[in-house]
């Protein structure tokens, strides 16, 4: 049904309906800022990129074909100019690997803070992913893609979507591993020096 | 538990409250702005155009300039004639065997330097 009213909002944005693309601003708005800003890391980069996305899907509505859903189309415009800004954007801002410090409070006795520190060093490591990993990542286990939408949206075979998403998650994984060991190693060193 | 299935508890954001309108404004100027961006197209359009017609031009005329060439040097060979026909001089053309030339000279080393004209500008022509 929901395909259904988007096939027809396109159709109406297509004869150049406002009406109508006020309406997928609406529904899409918040899915794509946050899409955005789980990408950038960087909530005005990503209001900004929502709205470009936005104007293509306004100005690009031509292009649309509806032999794919319309959210992997709208997603494909915003994955399209995330990478472009984080290429454009690489050099300036990258964050290395090494550069992840772990914590001070990445692990404390209460679970949740535990899972602060945990989601903060996430935080860290997703952004320092390559976008070419993050932006499926991303997709998957924060948006709630499947594996043959996240192949639609970034225009890319389903086998090597799995293997982006499996490999991304590894090295997520070995990069929390390594910040824990050295937030453990940086709690000691501080029971040592007396300042616990 | 996992790491990674912490990825689903990352901080989620929303748009700001104003986005709409953001959008619809920027929307409305860009539209508003469509026929300039257009024209400026349309004139970089025109001057990749202008500049292509140009060297198709330089093309062509180089091409007649190079033609014009080989026809001087033609018009140089129509001249001589014309000039030997004025002064009633017969071009004499004799035939050489270079076999029996070869053959005569067996005896001296066996290189043999043929001498042709090269240039028709010469002054000298042979009287009979």
């Amino acid at each position: 049904m929901m395909n259904m009213d988007e096939q027809h909002l396109i159709g109406r944005i297509q004869a150049g309906d406002e009406s109508a693309f006020a309406e997928i601003v609406h529904i899409y708005k918040d899915r794509i800022v946050n899409y955005l800003y789980q990408v950038t890391g960087d909530y005005q980069k990503a209001v900004d990129l929502s709205q470009e996305t936005f104007l293509r899907v306004f100005f690009k509505a031509n292009k649309y074909r509806p032999i794919a859903r319309f959210s992997s189309w709208i997603y494909a415009i915003a994955s399209n100019l995330a990478k472009t800004e984080l290429k454009k954007g690489r050099r300036a801002s990258l964050v290395s690997f090494d550069d992840i410090q772990p914590g001070h409070e990445a692990r404390t006795p209460s679970e949740e803070s535990m899972d602060s520190g945990l989601i903060r060093n996430l935080r860290q490591a997703l952004e320092a992913l390559n976008p070419r990993y993050r932006i499926p990542v991303v997709l998957k286990d924060i948006e709630g893609y499947s594996q043959e939408e996240i192949a639609e949206i970034i225009q890319r075979p389903v086998g090597t979507v799995k293997a982006r998403i499996s490999r991304g998650r590894n090295i997520l994984r070995r990069q929390l591993e390594k910040a824990t060991k050295e937030n453990l190693s940086f709690q000691k060193r501080e029971i040592f020096d007396g300042r616990y | 538990m996992d790491d990674i299935s912490l990825l689903g508890k990352l901080e989620r954001v929303t748009a700001p409250p104003d986005f709409e309108q953001r959008v619809m404004t920027q929307l409305a100027q860009r539209r508003a702005a469509l026929p300039q961006t257009r024209r400026a197209q349309a004139f970089r359009y025109s001057l990749a155009g202008a500049a292509a017609a140009l060297l198709v031009c330089f093309l062509v005329l180089n091409v007649f300039v190079l033609r014009n060439g080989a026809g001087r040097a033609q018009m140089a060979g129509r001249e001589v004639t014309e000039v030997m026909k004025a002064a009633d001089i017969v071009p004499i053309t004799e035939t050489v065997n270079y076999r029996n030339e070869v053959r005569d000279a067996s005896s001296e080393p066996q290189t043999v330097y043929i001498l042709e004209q090269v240039s028709y500008a010469s002054n000298k022509y042979i009287r009979y």
